[in-house]
């Protein structure tokens, strides 16, 4: 392997880990916000005690997300200095939001976490949407800046020079509506169903079960409501991918012969050899439905772009699948959650909390792979149709040192992160009401 | 539009330089002091900077997203040729943030509180040091900046430059400088004895401090290092330096007094005219390389960037300003007031 593919592995590597942090950093304050209501409303103290809980989960979260964060602001410029340099300026104006929204929900995070029996109630209450909102608000201003990788907008390129840069018409790139709400909903359901997941093992264990309930019902109500509503948002991504991306859209189907009337693939292997896939299942016409809405639409094949420009398909087709397979799962599970209101006795059966500990890890697992689609989909450009991720890379030999070092400081992070976690359950579980 | 770019820049970078170094400071103070007084340190420490000490290293990332966005040319040296010491700053702050974070909010206290601390003791020192010495190679003049990287050598290129005695002179003025703020700023915020250790410490610290400086200085001198040169020439800078040194005076008559109030704005002054002094005489030319000079300016970004740039910085500011001073004051400012209020009481 070269530098390069050192660089874009400590790239993925970071920001895979740096996601699932951010994205639970993100999501956990709405659900410490609700307990938090509903202990003032009821002044139960099961309420007080899960939203303490929740709160130490959001700062170990929030600051493990913020320094991963800080590493890879400094990390986009070490690994790609050639990318920074003419796109830093361009997609400056989302990256500089972001600092602001970050900004606000760190002072927001100071107000809440010291303020108990300091602020005025309703205010310190208020500060926990703060964190919440900013959260989101950071999210969807660095997806913008990502979806102008996809779409780059915003500037004139001539002769290898940037011009004529509007950094407003950058941030309001063609993708970035359709990544945003994508990933706002991912981060949802994943985080969610994680948190919803803890919970009901607790319960399946049968520890403190009225306390892990509450916890369960307010986390698993987000996941749901953002599983069922991500098909759209889905179908959305495809159909904006289908027009601006079509070689995105044929790796992720693995669809190599452009053809009218295109079929969907199911699973498969793909030979990327004798470009062909085997033992798929195969919907005829709907890959043409899904991209243009017509069953009779003319999809590009990979075999209709220059050779030099195709991404991994194996890999994007694969991600693709797991993502939609464990999206759909989640779906019909936030289906049945729904369900399960209506039918109280499922609830006291063993197996109805098994099933949601055996969905905890799903989400995240396809929000990665959506990742993998997004990024790795894109390659060989870091900029789509601008600027080759080779040519981006630092001059700086040794990369895969830098790489090895980053997986066994964060694997330890997330070893460790992970202990605190049920250390944090164990004590909540251990003290008495 | 540029000069409100430049000063969110210099206003990021002086404010990290102070409050994150305060932070920072707070981390080697623990390190270098008795068993009892860690103790004792731990715990103001987790008291004072626990509401903003995650506020303060945000400065830092907006320090370096201006720098991409409006100064891309600047970044892309920085970012290509200090790879390696931001590497090891990367490590030192992850670490030292999760061990703040661990040691104060894992459910369960026990052994290993010891590893949480000695984690956050160490990386506290040993961050700023490297931190400094980026910015010791920036001005070192030592950067080879070059396309022809394979007529040099590894080390030519990225490790000389960052690792030589200058540099780790800067980097061990930056740490001392860390620690006089950190125990400044505590002297406000304690009481009794502990108040005392850290009048003492910061009396210290702000000898060691001057005395680094002057090797600094002299060794930059005498190995003909251009930036202190520059530096020690420039009436204007030398106006600044001479300025804090007289008001060494009534710093150090503040802290032996325990003044809170005075002694935490004198020691903000001074590192601020410090700070000055040294960017003064060499703006804004502040990559120094081997064979040139080369200007913050030099690539900058188009008029439309820094104009939006500057606009977007406008808003945050008028969004965050006011909430951080509110949460200065929630946490700290209103606290002294209040005790100074009671201690009047007999």
């Amino acid at each position: 392997m070269e530098n390069v593919d050192f660089a874009r592995l400590q790239m993925a590597f970071t920001l895979g880990f740096h996601i699932i942090f951010a994205c639970i950093g993100m999501v956990m304050p709405f659900f410490m916000v609700v307990s938090h209501k509903k202990w003032l409303n009821t002044r139960n103290p099961l309420y007080l005690e899960l939203t303490k809980a929740w709160q130490k989960g959001v700062a170990i979260f929030f600051v493990t997300g913020a320094v991963s964060g800080t590493a890879l602001s400094f990390e986009l410029g070490m690994l790609w200095p050639e990318f920074m340099k003419h796109a830093g300026p361009i997609i400056g104006m989302p990256f500089s939001l972001e600092g602001a929204a970050f900004f606000v929900e760190a002072i927001a995070l100071g107000f809440y976490l010291y303020g108990w029996d300091k602020l005025p109630e309703k205010f310190h209450w208020f500060t926990g949407i703060i964190i919440g909102l900013s959260g989101v608000a950071s999210g969807i201003l660095v997806v913008s800046a990502n979806g102008w990788m996809n779409a780059p907008s915003g500037f004139d390129y001539i002769n290898g020079e940037f011009t004529n840069i509007d950094p407003v018409q950058a941030f309001l790139n063609p993708a970035w509506f359709t990544q945003a709400l994508h990933m706002t909903l991912a981060a949802f359901v994943a985080t969610s169903f994680a948190v919803a997941g803890v919970h009901a093992y607790q319960i399946y264990k049968g520890r403190r079960i009225e306390l892990h309930k509450k916890a369960f019902k307010i986390a698993i109500v987000f996941g749901a409501v953002a599983a069922i509503l991500q098909p759209i948002s889905g179908d959305l991504s495809a159909k904006d991918i289908a027009k601006r991306q079509p070689v995105k859209l044929a790796a992720m189907e693995a669809h190599y012969e452009t053809q009218k009337g295109a079929p969907l693939f199911i699973g498969g292997i793909v030979n990327e050899k004798e470009k062909e896939v085997n033992y798929k299942i195969e919907i005829p016409g709907a890959l043409s439905f899904l991209a243009f809405g017509d069953f009779d639409a003319e999809v590009k094949g990979l075999n209709a772009f220059p050779q030099d420009e195709l991404p991994p398909v194996a890999i994007v087709h694969y991600a693709f699948q797991i993502m939609v397979g464990l999206g759909t799962l989640l779906m019909l599970s936030g289906l049945f959650y729904f369900l399960s209101t209506r039918k109280k006795h499922w609830q006291s059966k063993k197996k109805y909390w098994l099933f949601f500990t055996f969905l905890a890890p799903l989400g995240f697992i396809a929000l990665e792979a959506g990742w993998v689609v997004t990024e790795v989909g894109r390659q060989p450009w870091i900029i789509h149709k601008i600027m080759r991720t080779k040519d981006a890379v630092t001059p700086m030999p040794g990369m895969e040192f830098s790489f090895y070092m980053y997986v066994l400081v964060y694997v330890t992070l997330a070893i460790t992160v992970t202990w605190l976690m049920r250390r944090q359950i164990k004590v909540l579980n251990a003290s008495k009401y | 539009m540029l000069y409100i770019v430049l000063f969110f820049t210099f206003f990021s970078f002086f404010l990290y330089v102070l409050l994150g170094g305060a932070d920072f400071g707070a981390g080697i103070i623990e390190l270098f002091a008795s068993p009892k007084d860690k103790e004792t340190a731990r715990n103001i420490s987790y008291r004072v900077l626990g509401p903003v000490w995650e506020v303060n290293h945000i400065w830092l990332i907006i320090l370096i997203v201006i720098l991409w966005v409006a100064f891309p040319g600047y970044f892309n040296v920085i970012m290509i040729y200090l790879h390696l010491p931001f590497v090891l700053i990367l490590l030192g702050i992850t670490l030292r943030g999760v061990a703040f974070i661990f040691r104060h909010y894992d459910a369960v206290v026990d052994r290993s509180q010891v590893l949480y601390n000695w984690m956050f003791r160490i990386s506290s020192f040993i961050t700023p040091i490297f931190l400094g010495m980026s910015f010791g190679a920036l001005i070192g003049g030592e950067i080879i900046i070059t396309e022809d990287y394979a007529g040099y050598s590894f080390f030519e290129i990225f490790i000389d430059p960052w690792l030589n005695y200058f540099t780790l002179l800067v980097g061990l003025f930056y740490a001392t400088l860390c620690a006089f703020m950190a125990s400044t700023l505590l002297i406000g915020e304690t009481q009794g004895e502990a108040r005392k250790m850290f009048s003492r410490k910061s009396a210290n610290y702000t000898l060691l401090l001057v005395i680094i400086g002057l090797i600094l200085v002299a060794y930059g001198y005498f190995t003909e290092v251009e930036f202190i040169l520059d530096f020690i020439t420039n009436p204007v800078s030398i106006g600044a330096i001479v300025l804090s040194a007289i008001l060494l005076i009534p710093l150090w008559k503040s802290i032996r007094k325990q003044n809170r109030i005075w002694s935490r704005w004198l020691a903000g002054i001074q590192v601020v005219l410090v700070l000055f002094a040294a960017i003064y005489a060499h703006f804004p030319y502040i990559i120094i390389t081997s064979e040139k000079e080369l200007s913050l300016l030099e690539g900058v970004a188009p008029d439309e960037v820094i104009s939006n740039l500057a606009i977007m910085l406008i808003i945050g500011g008028a969004v965050i300003l006011p909430g951080l001073f509110h949460l200065m004051r929630s946490f700290n400012m209103i606290k002294i007031l209040e005790k100074e209020k009671e201690e009047m009481k007999p």
